[in-house]
């Protein structure tokens, strides 16, 4: 309950309303459009916003409002999905790194470097042109990436526990490494995992997004928000911005509250 | 001063930064191996003849085993010589080297636009600090780094650009033009990098001014009589400038990435659309080249903010008077 | 006058050709010795134009270049024996005059005399056979290969003397001059002696010579004082390269540039409502390929193809996709622009019922699932949307693939290739100025492009047929028994032939431009 007070500030509630209003929006999809998102209507292409259209329609006709909608869904699958992933692989990454130490650990530190180096964008980059971009891919990608910056937190982290008493006291019973990491360490560094993970999250959003937009990421005809934004902003020189506003609009506001939820989670547990 | 054990400090960087550069250069070759499709095919054309490809890939040397053909590639590096573009037919460096500089433009444009602006702002947030200037600087600020690059930019364009008219769409301009209508010109794109280092900077340089206006020297200036803005001014931003440099570099990989997605938003030939259209159409030495650099400007980066700290740090200047 | 030239009079005066179907026809046959008189006001001399056209994907070599930024850069300094327009009308150029034997399997060519390249050498037929020599062979791996297998091989261009050269062709071919104009934009004629530095030198006989060219950037050129003809209006034309087309668009309107030399309809609906810049648009043969695998699956039966051409809106996708500016497609590569095409055909419709009505006829009435496999230009991926929802009428689910380019064609070998391997795929074709070689390798049973997996024997003879036709009344013959038969198997469909496309200025005039993209600059000026 002093948790839940503490996280009651005004702009964890407003990033958690956003939040919340568009996981409806993907989970509810079918039942809060008002059109198909994928009904062409080739004689109504490029229809300004209208009562008949809320938000207008794109180069084949299709109503974009609808479109908005059900774009929530590919980015709140392939984000958190990839997110998770991450989670799971640095999380046991950095208990086994910031356990044992020694070599292990030096190596991994040094190919951490190496990967974080690179911008994510750019490695992303490199594996989805040698796999093939798809929604499943990207997943891989962005969750091999955030392992490394995941498992550095948590490896401080379980260093930090490795030099508390119940470790050695742990030891000195004869438990073993594997029940030691899992069982001993893990239950008390979740607070700032749990940090890590809700950053991490606006950080997949940003990127799936990002991917997205330079065409490696979600595959037409998906309505994914980053993909409108990447097959119509040719046309805001010709004055149809409605194609490409929208879509911009409602992944700002996602990445937002996302990002909001973030800092109230990490005010509240500090 | 920088003194002996600064140096000793920044010469181990430079060798573990070196071996990283290495490993990185084998990560990228292995990379461009995995690459699917074929090299010659993709110069000729998918409908090229399949002799013609045999010939052309024979000629390129695309045949040979890896091991080889990354010591090859190695070797020339260290000599300056990045190989020859697969789609051009010529040395892949000049590319890399325009590419560099008009991305470095870019970045220099957004370094003016985004220091004085976030260290005003975080100025301007601490001296109100809790009334409602901090919370929208600081909320605000911070909201607006985790938007997308592209997603700013397009709201960005079409707000400025489209419907104000006050900026210019377009980043590129013809041949010949001078510099301030060329500078105009990357306005627009400067901002969604701006945007994002905007609420970082700000959020550091508030606190560095709130601490140098709670801090013991401005009270003993202060009632020595010296005004109060002119104490800020020599405390502060030297307060604020350090952690400024620290935020930079560690956003240095963000910004790189970021300068792929906003020179491909505005058509922008920079460093980051050169490696998208490279590795697009599978030209290795031109993508290969484009982000061993991309990779080397970052370490680089951390080498010099590293440099810049320990010379600005009057606390490391104290220690070896 | 030859029994053809008789025969080809005779079905004028018969009305059974049009004017321009005779011009045409007698243009390849090669009746036509002196050409048609150029626009008679030409403009203001000296100006510098300035052109915004695509960055070329690679070097510029005249024997690779298979894309439209590296096409427009041969034909600015560099020539063809022939010259093909708009109107599909051949024109002389290097060539003054060409014949057919009998059965058009040896052509005879006439060149011009007195024309010097830019290094100051004389033209003649020695380059005109070594350049046509580089073109077919297939140790030189040209791009042109494609045009040229089966019809040319080394070695059968000969020079008779230095001013005439023969074809022996491999096989008889009554389109043949087409294949050595500018409609083969690989085929520019450079001295015999040229040994792979293009980039370097630009060397031709055209109107303009190189002044300079950055790989990426740009390219500027200059009036060649040395030409055979009237020289060339401008004093400087200067290239600028662009990735995209939203730059140029912004360029044209900006006036940093006079023209953009092609433009897709899909980005540039703006710039089409401009009261301020004059947009060319002229037919052309440019279309998508809808491929149905024939062999093996649920689209071996080729009811169930012919429904699913049945569910296409056609007209639908002219004024959707294109706002009007294309042409219907018949399922067939004959397109209206073509003197040879067979109009009296019907064109087929969209009809839901007659389609649902086949697929129970063949046992599907359930419906399947299939995949549709296709790259990201233009506007494929929209017309992939349109091609799943249309079929979703009757009851097929489809699943797209969009690819880049090169993952799509792959290999472009069987086996190894999406487009090739795919039950359903896109397929880009650029513009030619006769059907032959879309006629070929798409629907030959043994053809490379064969993405159908189409193995009918009739078509092939019909095809064989077509190809050797010395009259336009044998050709149009068998171009109709070849559509109807392509409107009854279906293997590919061809829902639409989209306008070439250009923007220029207000004030330029004299630019030509050709449907293969190329733009010709000795005639322009700025008012």
């Amino acid at each position: 309950m002093k948790l839940l007070r503490r996280l009651a500030k005004p702009g964890f509630v407003a990033g958690f309303s956003i939040v919340l209003f568009w996981v409806l929006c993907a989970v509810l999809g079918p039942f809060l459009e008002p059109q198909s998102p994928y009904a062409d209507d080739l004689m109504n292409a490029l229809a300004p916003p209208s009562a008949a259209h809320w938000f207008g329609t794109d180069q084949i006709g299709r109503d974009i409002f609808s479109r908005i909608i059900a774009g929530a869904r590919p980015i709140l699958t392939v984000a958190p999905a990839a997110t998770l992933l991450a989670t799971f692989c640095g999380t046991a990454f950095g208990l086994i790194t910031g356990y044992a130490g020694g070599w292990l650990d030096a190596l991994l530190s040094r190919l951490i470097e190496v990967i974080l180096a690179l911008p994510l964008i750019v490695v992303a980059l490199l594996v989805l042109v040698a796999l093939g971009p798809s929604s499943l891919n990207v997943t891989v990608v962005i969750a091999l990436v955030f392992t490394p910056i995941i498992a550095r937190t948590v490896r401080a982290a379980t260093i930090t526990e490795c030099k508390l008493d119940y470790v050695p006291a742990a030891q000195l019973r004869d438990e073993g490494p594997l029940h030691i990491m899992f069982v001993e360490i893990l239950p008390n560094i979740l607070p700032p995992i749990l940090v890590e993970v809700t950053v991490r999250l606006g950080y997949a959003i940003f990127t799936v997004a990002s991917l997205s937009f330079l065409g490696f990421g979600i595959q037409p005809p998906s309505p994914d928000w980053g993909l409108t934004i990447a097959e119509n902003y040719g046309l805001i020189v010709g004055g149809y911005g409605w194609t490409v506003g929208f879509a911009a609009l409602a992944t700002a506001s996602l990445v937002i509250g996302v990002n909001l939820v973030a800092e109230g989670i990490q005010e509240a547990l500090q | 001063m920088i003194g002996s054990r600064t140096l000793h400090a920044v010469a181990r960087r430079g060798a573990l930064s070196a071996l990283t550069l290495g490993l990185l250069s084998i990560v990228v070759f292995a990379g461009g191996q995995l690459l699917p499709g074929d090299v010659a095919r993709s110069i000729l054309g998918p409908l090229a003849d399949a002799r013609a490809v045999a010939a052309l890939n024979h000629q390129l040397g695309t045949d040979a085993p890896p091991l080889k053909m990354y010591l090859h590639w190695v070797g020339h590096l260290l000599q300056g010589d990045m190989g020859m573009s697969y789609a051009y037919r010529s040395p892949v460096a000049p590319f890399i080297l325009h590419a560099l500089e008009k991305s470095l433009l870019l970045a220099a444009v957004t370094s003016v636009i985004v220091i004085p602006l976030s260290i005003g702002a975080g100025i301007v947030a601490a001296m109100n600090r809790g009334k409602w200037q901090d919370r929208l600087i600081t909320l605000g600020g911070l909201s607006l780094t985790v938007v997308p690059e592209f997603v700013s930019g397009i709201l960005l364009i079409l707000v400025f650009g489209v419907w104000l008219r006050w900026l210019p769409i377009s980043a590129n301009t013809r041949p010949g033009t001078g510099l301030p209508e060329q500078l105009r010109h990357l306005i627009l794109p400067a901002l969604p990098l701006v945007l994002i280092l905007f609420g970082y900077i700000a959020r550091i340089a508030r606190a560095g001014m709130v601490e140098a206006l709670e801090a013991d020297y401005t009270r003993t200036a202060t009632l020595k009589g010296l005004r109060r803005s002119k104490v800020i001014f020599r405390h502060v931003l030297r307060n604020a400038l350090l952690p400024t440099i620290t935020v930079i570099a560690a956003q240095t990989s963000y910004l790189l990435g970021g300068l792929v997605v906003v020179e491909t938003l505005f058509r922008y030939q920079g460093i980051g659309s050169l490696i998208l259209t490279a590795a697009r159409g599978k030209d290795y030495p031109m993508m290969e080249a484009g982000i061993l650099c991309v990779g080397a400007a970052y370490i680089l980066s951390a080498i010099l903010a590293d440099m810049l700290i320990a010379l600005l740090d009057p606390r490391s200047q104290a220690a070896h008077r | 006058m030859t029994p053809l030239d008789h025969h080809v009079a005779e079905e004028f005066r018969a009305g059974r050709i049009s004017r321009r179907m005779f011009l045409h026809h007698a243009a390849r046959i090669g009746l036509l010795a002196a050409a048609p008189a150029r626009a008679a006001t030409l403009g203001r001399p000296g100006a510098t134009i300035r052109v915004a056209s695509q960055v070329p994907a690679g070097a510029i070599e005249p024997l690779t270049v298979s894309e439209i930024g590296g096409l427009v850069m041969l034909c600015q300094t560099a020539e063809f024996l022939i010259m093909d327009g708009p109107d599909l009308i051949l024109r002389p150029c290097l060539a003054l005059s060409w014949q057919p034997n009998a059965d058009c399997s040896v052509w005879t060519f006439t060149l011009r005399p007195g024309v010097k390249f830019h290094d100051g050498k004389l033209f003649g037929a020695a380059d005109v056979v070594a350049t046509m020599d580089r073109l077919c062979d297939p140790k030189q791996g040209s791009n042109a290969l494609s045009v040229m297998r089966g019809v040319l091989s080394p070695g059968g261009a000969k020079r008779i003397d230095d001013l005439t050269v023969r074809f022996d062709l491999d096989a008889p071919n009554g389109n043949f001059p087409f294949y050595v104009s500018s409609d083969n934009y690989n085929a520019v004629i450079l001295p015999a002696g040229y040994d792979g530095d293009f980039e370097k030198t630009f060397i031709g006989t055209g109107p303009f010579k190189i002044e300079k060219y950055t790989p990426k950037v740009g390219a500027s050129f200059v009036r060649n004082p040395g030409y055979w003809g009237r020289l060339a209006l401008p004093e400087r034309t200067e290239f600028s390269f662009y990735n995209d087309q939203q730059p140029q668009i912004l360029a044209l309107e900006d006036d940093q540039v006079d023209m953009i030399v092609q433009m897709s309809v899909q980005g540039a609906q703006g710039l089409l409502r401009d009261p301020d810049v004059q947009i060319i648009d002229f037919p052309a043969a440019t279309h998508r390929q809808l491929h149905l695998r024939c062999d093996d699956g649920p689209m071996a039966d080729k009811r169930v193809r012919q429904a699913i051409a049945l569910t296409l809106n056609r007209p639908g996708m002219v004024h959707g996709l294109f706002q009007g500016r294309a042409r219907l497609g018949n399922d067939s590569p004959f397109a209206p622009i073509y003197p040879s095409t067979d109009t009296t055909v019907p064109q087929r419709a969209k009809n839901i019922a007659q389609a649902r009505a086949l697929m129970q006829a063949a046992g599907k009435a359930d419906g399947f699932e299939t995949n549709l496999t296709t790259e990201r230009i233009q506007e494929i991926p929209d017309l992939a949307v349109l091609v799943q929802n249309a079929c979703a009428e009757i009851g097929i689910k489809i699943n797209l693939r969009i690819e880049d380019g090169a993952t799509y064609y792959g290999d472009a070998q069987f086996g190894r290739s999406d487009w090739l391997d795919s039950p359903m795929g896109i397929t880009d074709y650029g513009h030619r100025g006769v059907p032959n070689v879309t006629l070929a390798a798409p629907y030959l049973s043994n053809g490379a492009w064969n993405a159908a997996h189409f193995r009918n024997s009739e078509y092939d003879r019909l095809m064989a047929g077509y190809i050797a036709a010395v009259d336009l009344t044998t050709q149009r013959d068998l171009a109709g028994k070849i559509e109807r038969l392509l409107l009854d198997e279906t293997p590919v469909i061809i829902p639409y032939f989209y306008d070439y496309i250009a923007a220029t200025g207000p004030t330029v005039k004299g630019a030509m431009f050709s449907a293969m993209s190329q733009v010709f600059l000795q005639d322009a000026s700025l008012g």
